[in-house]
């Protein structure tokens, strides 16, 4: 129980409100959040409990090229505060997600996650998603220092009668290479 | 990165074709690009003794000239070339980009200005000039350049900027009579045109139309629109047509058609929380007005009305049933709709709750299918007070039942077989606390409930021994509520072992789980009131707060900052909260020009509200001024002059930038998990008082501050006798901000006794009480006002001469004997054991370090306005000298004032001397202290483990109050040198 709404710059001034780490639905710098309110306000929704607290949120875009049937979905962040798990919460978010991205004709939606994640990656397995491919040492650590790779998973969208977009590529991948 | 100018410029504005000034260019942008600008300079200087006109070169160097700090040559290189009016891209963008940095955006308009006057047909030129005034919020321009640009070239975005900049210009209006006759009129009128020519294309453009319509209070025409042929546009949002017309029902307060869309909207979806409150909302109303349907139609355009009680208990009890029937994991929603009707039911008295059940039985069942989550008693706490006081320990007693432990082991306790159990245990345990049963326990009970909560934390770690250092411990709320019933021990018994125990029980589940934010902010909040500053600087560092959470958080560090003595660490405390400050200006103006771009409207006041909600932020202008205000305790007058660190700081005694009547209290004053009961709990009058204590506290200071500021430049103005009239108007100007400012102070320090007269004690886990009571108790206030008093009465002697001044001399002489009496009762206050040990017991008091401090600060002030003094005596002085001189008359006995000031200085050498042999016996006896010694545990068994996480806690304090008085006594000396320099 829960409501859903669109994502307002004084969100920002809840987010406190979170057992474990204290920023964990902060991740990001303001810039990062007014840009993606500016261009895609449809794609970020916040979750919010009775008592006002807030449970979590999405944040998302589309992009890629409609002629070359890569017009997609991509899932930013996605985060569900401590206290607000195993809910469903998450899946109900992805789902808005994927919904928006249907009427705008997206082929598929994407989304990527550190391969050791493994809680993430069943999960995401578990709302449809697939691994499309490997990205080498996607993630940094903060000294700049290459991390970790990263899957890029995704599910086909209706547009992708044929489920072309998510046939995996049996070869890794450079960051610099993808789009 | 400037490079991109170049390629896309290129691209823009003439193709393929390379441009040999391009490929001059290029090496001076790849300097700049890496951060080399002293080679970027001399390539520029290279080329342009090649090729004088090469403007775009000159910008370049400037840019690089900016970079390596050499503003002033930057700006008129710059200003030679904007002079000339450029046209080519490459100049016009060096230069925004320099402006830019030289936060100078205003200058950026004149360019694109002079640009599209010469190049009228340019459409990028246009929308460049859109954009700046965009970034300097000049909206009306922005109307006539959005209007410019669409005759230009007619492009439906480009008319629609210019809708939206007429928006803005009703949104900032003073007058609200303007924005609803005048602009949002003509801004509807302009998208009425647009309509009638069937000229609308995108969602954008129908989002607009509806914030137009909405701002004027034409709600029936927005629900016209939206439900019409422009409505279909709609739909990047999910359920924005839906969304759009509740949020109309509910204006124009058309119950049944918002009943029946609710009811809609929750048969699609039973967990939307919004809609049942919309669903009920609507349903009383109709009830309250006996609205029955019309006969023989359609309810409503929204469908069938439901209208009657029995009509929503069925419609929730069926929801519970459905959820009952899944197999898949249930909503709460439903569960959660039944209670709110009985709250409703109850809150209009209305019979009938009976219908959906008893809430005791209610609650059991939602804490059977959801206690297992942690959100369960998030949800339960609500609806808590459905429940009378005499049902709570049955409550208690059947939700335990309903938590299977393990057989009960030797002391006394049973533990659960796996984490949902635990989790359901540790709701019971919070709901308990909620209910207020465990405040009820006497001082034993509380004892025994901490041993039993501590064994099931530690019995519950077992579950997370494979937790990363990210995750949280399963069985981390235990910890946190055995601190919080220490905390009840110590609040009310004033033992302070309960206190110690505390900060041990919170750095053991620290070192359990590190990252848990919970104990870090308790274990802060704790360090605090007891003034042990320095464990906390590394505790705010590791719970790395994020830029908002300077402002909504960095209260909790910057509180105790300044006022525990620990200057080094304030001033790191106030930048961090600065740098993010200044930096929220830059921020968001750019991405006000995106959501112009992006055609997202409706973000561009939003953006404009969320940088004035952070500028007027009440957390931030303390900073800003305590910010100031140390570096004046710390520096001035010690490493430069009281004047020239006013200066340096660009202080104007007459400006006040602080806005007084719009003040944003930011603070998340919840920040700490609490599970008190409602009537221990964080109330709205207590947020209240505490900004109204926090403004007038921020009140004293800054006017404080604005009084040094005066009083600097008083000492630079230069003796009336021998000086024009403009000087002597000068001086009084001077003199009357003094006088001002003083009153204001005064005034400002009456309100602030009415106010601590109150004595307001928020919860503990709430605000922390500010300096305001403190400052005024210790006499530091009110000794701080009259040594600037003085400084008033000092520049009238200068203009009236030791001559015929007897009466002001006396007054004077006085004023100094009474400073010294003010300052020996500030720092007999400051008297006493900060930490000691008393049958094998610590205690502290750190109030004496907040006095303390209290007394460095004031002996500031006082010796700033001494060092005035002497400033105003010394050409008294040595003109008698020479008048003795001449008239070979030395017989004349000293004039008062001189032979008072005299005194006064070895006094004031005198008490400072004092302060500093205090200071130095304490640090002594605190140092002698050896913890070691103390026997733990006594009473109440800890653990050994436990024992050595109290000590540590021990010995953060200890060594803390040993820094803060450190960093005093530094102060304090350099102070005492600068006493020196009074002698004459």
């Amino acid at each position: 129980m829960t409501t859903l709404r669109a994502f307002t710059c004084d969100d920002l001034f809840k987010f406190n409100n979170i057992q474990a780490v204290l920023n964990f639905l902060l991740q990001y710098g303001i810039p990062f959040y007014l840009q993606y309110l500016a261009h895609w306000p449809e794609y970020f929704i916040v979750a919010e409990a009775p008592g006002g607290e807030l449970m979590g949120y999405i944040m998302g875009k589309a992009e890629g090229s409609v002629a070359r049937e890569e017009w997609h979905g991509h899932v930013t962040a996605l985060s569900v505060a401590p206290e607000f798990r195993r809910l469903g919460l998450a899946a109900k978010l992805m789902e808005m997600l994927e919904e928006i991205s249907e009427r705008k004709g997206g082929f598929f939606v994407d989304l990527f996650v550190r391969v050791s994640n493994q809680v993430a990656v069943n999960m995401y397995k578990q709302l449809g998603y697939s691994v499309y491919r490997t990205v080498i040492e996607y993630y940094s650590a903060s000294n700049g220092e290459p991390d970790e790779d990263a899957y890029d998973m995704r599910k086909a969208l209706s547009s992708d009668t044929e489920k072309k977009s998510i046939v995996p590529i049996p070869h890794p991948v450079r960051p610099e290479d993808i789009e | 990165m400037l490079r991109h100018i170049l390629v896309t410029s290129n691209m823009a504005a003439r193709g393929h074709v390379q441009d040999p000034n391009d490929r001059r260019l290029r090496p001076i942008y790849d300097y700049l690009d890496n951060g080399n600008n002293k080679m970027a300079i001399q390539q520029a200087d290279k080329l342009l003794k090649k090729h004088k006109d090469l403007h775009c070169a000159k910008v370049l160097k400037a840019i690089g000239l900016q970079r390596t700090g050499k503003q002033d040559e930057a700006f008129s290189l710059a200003q030679e070339v904007a002079t000339l009016e450029p046209t080519d891209d490459n100049s016009l963008q060096a230069l925004t980009i320099l402006y830019r940095e030289m936060h100078r955006p205003e200058l950026v308009t004149k360019l694109y200005e002079a640009a599209v006057k010469k190049v009228p047909l340019s459409e990028e030129y246009h929308s460049h000039l859109f954009m700046a005034y965009a970034r300097v919020g000049e909206y009306k321009k922005m109307q006539q350049a959005g209007m410019a640009l669409y005759k230009t070239v007619p492009k439906n975005p480009y008319y629609f900027w210019s809708v939206m900049s007429l928006v803005m210009q009703a949104i900032s209006a003073q007058d609200d009579k303007l924005a609803q006759t005048m602009f949002l009129p003509l801004a509807e009128r302009m998208v009425e045109k647009m309509v009638k020519e069937g000229k609308i294309e995108a969602e954008a453009e129908v989002q607009l139309y509806f914030m137009i319509l909405e701002r004027l209070g034409k709600y029936v025409e927005a629900l016209d629109m939206v439900r019409g042929p422009l409505g279909e546009k709609l739909t990047s949002e999910l359920q924005s047509r839906e969304n759009k017309c509740m949020m109309m029902y509910q204006r124009l307060q058309l119950w049944p058609e918002c009943n029946a869309l609710s009811y809609k909207l929750l048969l699609k979806n039973p967990d939307e929380w919004q809609f049942y409150l919309s669903y009920f909302d609507s349903l009383f109303h109709l009830m309250d007005k006996s609205w029955s349907p019309p006969n023989e139609e359609e309810h409503c355009v929204e469908g069938p009305v439901q209208t009657t009680v029995a009509e929503a208990v069925k419609f929730v009890v069926d929801r519970m049933e459905e959820e009952d029937k899944k197999d898949s994991r249930p909503l709460r929603g439903p569960y959660m709709a039944c209670l709110e009707l009985i709250h409703r039911l109850r809150q209009r008295g209305c019979p009938d709750e009976e219908e959906l059940g008893d809430p005791l039985e209610l609650m059991l069942q939602f804490f059977g299918k959801f206690g297992d989550k942690p959100s369960c008693i998030t949800d339960l706490k609500i609806y808590l007070h459905l429940l009378p006081p005499e049902q709570h320990t049955q409550f208690k007693n059947r939700l335990g039942d309903l938590v299977p432990l393990g057989e009960v082991g030797e002391d006394g306790f049973g533990f659960p077989g796996d984490t949902k159990v635990l989790q359901r245990h540790l709701c019971v345990c919070q709901l308990s606390r909620v209910l207020g049963l465990q405040h009820t326990l006497d001082t034993e009970g509380k004892l025994c409930l901490i041993t039993e909560l501590k064994a099931h934390y530690h019995y519950g770690l077992q579950f997370g021994k494979s937790c990363l250092k990210t995750e949280l411990q399963f069985s981390d709320t235990y910890c946190l509520m055995v601190a919080h019933v220490y905390i009840d021990l110590w609040t009310e018994t004033g033992d302070e072992n309960m206190l110690w125990q505390c900060l041990g029980v919170l750095e053991e589940g620290l070192s359990y789980s590190p990252s848990n934010a919970q104990f870090k902010l308790l274990l802060l909040l704790l360090f605090c009131r007891l003034g042990a500053f320095q464990p906390v600087v590394d505790l705010y560092s590791s719970l790395d707060a994020k830029h908002v959470q300077h402002d909504t958080i960095g209260y909790l560090l910057t509180r105790y900052a300044g006022s525990l003595g620990q200057f080094a660490a304030a001033s790191q405390s106030y930048n961090f909260s600065l740098r993010f400050f200044h930096s929220n200006q830059k921020d968001t103006s750019e991405y006000i020009i995106q959501a112009y771009k992006y055609g997202a409207f409706e973000k561009i006041p939003e953006f404009i509200a969320f940088r004035t909600r952070l500028n007027q932020s009440l957390h931030f202008a303390q900073v800003r001024t305590e910010r100031m205000l140390l570096d004046l305790y710390t520096e001035a007058d010690i490493t430069s002059s009281l004047e020239e660190s006013v200066k340096a700081m660009g202080l104007c005694p007459e400006e006040d930038d602080i806005p007084w009547d719009n003040m944003r209290d930011n603070r998340d004053l919840t920040v700490l998990f609490s599970w008190d009961p409602k009537d221990r709990e964080l109330t709205e009058e207590h947020r209240r008082l505490s900004l109204e204590e926090e403004s007038v506290w921020l009140k004293v200071r800054s006017l404080t501050l604005r009084l040094l500021a005066s009083l600097a430049l008083l000492g630079h103005a230069p003796s009336p006798r021998n000086s024009d009239k403009t000087n002597e108007n000068g001086v009084s100007a001077k003199s009357s901000t003094l006088q001002t400012l003083l009153s204001q102070l005064d005034l400002t320090l009456q309100t602030a006794a009415q106010i601590t007269e109150k004595q307001t004690q928020y919860p503990f886990l709430g605000p922390p009480s500010s300096r305001l009571a403190s400052a005024l108790s210790s006499g530091s206030c009110h000794c701080q006002a009259s040594a600037l008093q003085l400084s008033l009465t000092l520049q009238e002697l200068e203009t009236t001469g030791l001559d015929d001044s007897s009466e002001l001399q006396t007054q004077i002489c006085n004023s100094f004997k009474s400073l010294i009496v003010q300052l020996q009762e500030l720092l007999s206050r400051c008297k006493g054991e900060v930490l000691e040990m008393k049958d094998s017991r610590l205690m502290t008091q750190p109030s004496l370090l907040e006095t303390l401090v209290f007394f460095v600060e004031t002996v500031c002030v006082v010796l700033w306005v001494a060092s005035y003094s002497a400033s105003v005596l010394r050409p008294l002085k040595s003109s008698l000298q020479k008048k003795k001189k001449k008239t070979k008359d030395s017989s004349t006995a000293m004039p008062v004032v001189l032979s008072g000031f005299q005194e006064w200085t070895g006094s004031l050498q005198g008490i400072v001397t004092q302060a500093l042999d205090h200071v130095k016996g304490q640090e002594a006896s605190l140092t002698a202290l050896k913890l070691a010694a103390l026997t733990l545990g006594v009473g109440h068994a800890q653990t050994q483990e436990e024992c050595g996480f109290t000590r540590a806690a021990m010995d953060k304090v200890q060594t803390s109050y040993l820094g803060s008085l450190q960093e005093l006594g530094d102060l304090l000396r350099k102070r005492a040198d600068s006493l020196k320099s009074l002698k004459f």
